[in-house]
């Protein structure tokens, strides 16, 4: 049989992090395409630091090696490293524990980007 | 009067954020979240180093591995996805069959939506060749348009994904929603920054209805993460701009003709595509503000293909409910 390649540029931790109001500041904030993009990126490179550094904290370190072998060999393969992470951790729900983690990366960026107005320093309050 | 002057000001400035106050702050938290990977981890710095990888390029890689066909390694620590295909091409050959012999009177749009439900996998993602392949000529058979998941040579990263509600573009400079068309309800306004090419016209005199009509059923495509897009330019640029699309939402078989005006949604949106207000509105009504589509370019070489709804079949598929964001 022939295999076929299936075209596309994923990265098998995409469907556990949706940062829709991180992606709204940066719309509102950038003014041409390049500008977005180059804003883009940069939460690209929070975004698969921070999961690293969670999936790494859940793996014993005598797999990191093996999962770092994986991970550069298919980084797209959800079915793969999944597979994989279910094992070597004994926890079959790891994408739901992670999902979980990772909800913390949408408010810690925008904590940082979103002026401190939002909050009377006198009174630590919400004025909203 | 009993008014803060200064915290006025703030909360005005609060709206729109400086994009290199922005910049900065992201490029600094990009460097705490490597220096506490690598400070935890210094075994995974040397492994990246020893590559040669950037873990801040990896989505590049991922792209890189799989159109270079490097991806046999990967594939062979996954026979069972081998297995998982067969069905799929068997079921796709079987539906083109049925679509073939279909009874008269069927309407398309039924026809579509079962053809559809027995090619596109449960779950949403990239779809096989042969899938692909059946699509088209379910396309071309029922809603009477020639369309391609490879064009020329180029294809999409996905041609089954997520789509999502864009706001409208300003056409021309000092374009404002005053101006502006909106759709009846829920309109999203115009978006702050340009679409990827500029200004659709150089001037409001200057904007022609072809041209207003681009803006107007528009479409947004993940050009920026396409494996070649920096080292083919300005070839890819020429070839995406306005390049024109057919968005077919799969949960009702409504179909529209779009041209790429845009780039995006980023990855980390749980989204794959972008669509006008007057395309999502066709799409699934005004509520409609995310759901699965297929988009293939559309093989018009004459440009006879008008940008718009494809009023394929007026009779309406039965209780689909839309996804909403």
């Amino acid at each position: 049989m022939k295999l076929e390649i299936k075209i596309m540029s994923k990265l098998f931790f995409d469907h556990l992090i949706v940062l829709e109001e991180v992606e709204l500041e940066i719309k509102k904030t950038a003014s041409s395409r390049e500008e977005r993009e180059e804003l883009w990126t940069l939460v690209d490179e929070i975004v698969n630091h921070k999961v690293l550094e969670k999936v790494l904290d859940k793996l014993p370190r005598a797999h990191h090696d093996e999962f770092l072998e994986l991970f550069n060999k298919c980084p797209h393969d959800e079915q793969v490293i999944f597979g994989y992470l279910k094992g070597k951790t004994g926890q079959d729900n790891i994408e739901e524990i992670l999902r979980g983690e990772l909800k913390s990366i949408s408010t810690d960026i925008l904590k940082e980007i979103r002026p401190q107005d939002e909050v009377s320093t006198e009174t630590k309050v919400s004025k909203r | 009067m009993a008014h803060d002057p200064a915290r006025t000001t703030n909360l005005i400035n609060k709206g729109k954020i400086d994009p290199e106050f922005l910049r900065n702050k992201l490029k600094l938290k990009s460097l705490e979240a490597k220096h506490s990977l690598f400070e935890k981890y210094p075994h995974v710095e040397k492994f990246f180093a020893e590559r040669g990888l950037d873990l801040s390029k990896i989505r590049e890689h991922s792209a890189k591995i799989i159109t270079t066909g490097a991806l046999t390694g990967s594939l062979l620590l996954t026979p069972p996805t081998l297995a998982k295909n067969i069905p799929a091409v068997v079921n796709a050959v079987k539906s083109l069959a049925q679509l073939e012999g279909a009874q008269p009177g069927t309407p398309k749009q039924e026809t579509l939506l079962s053809s559809l439900q027995q090619i596109l996998p449960q779950k949403v993602g990239s779809l096989e060749r042969t899938q692909e392949k059946t699509l088209e000529q379910v396309f071309s058979q029922v809603i009477g348009v020639n369309a391609k998941a490879t064009l020329e040579g180029e294809h999409l990263n996905t041609t089954y994904g997520y789509i999502g509600a864009e706001q409208h573009l300003a056409r021309y400079p000092g374009d404002s929603m005053a101006a502006h068309p909106k759709v009846p309800q829920s309109d999203e306004g115009m978006a702050p920054g340009l679409g990827a090419w500029g200004y659709f016209a150089r001037s409001k005199a200057a904007l022609t209805p072809d041209l207003d009509v681009d803006e107007k059923w528009y479409a947004v495509v993940q050009t920026l993460y396409l494996p070649d897009w920096a080292k083919r330019q300005p070839f890819l640029q020429n070839w995406y701009k306005y390049r024109k699309v057919l968005i077919v939402n799969t949960l009702n078989g409504n179909a529209v003709v779009a041209d790429i005006a845009d780039s995006g949604p980023a990855a980390w949106t749980g989204k794959q595509f972008g669509g006008s207000p007057e395309v999502m509105n066709y799409l699934g009504g005004p509520r409609y503000k995310k759901g699965p589509v297929i988009v293939f370019f559309v093989d018009d070489p004459k440009n006879q293909i008008p940008l718009g709804p494809v009023d394929y079949n007026k009779v309406d598929a039965l209780g689909v409910t839309m996804t909403q964001a």
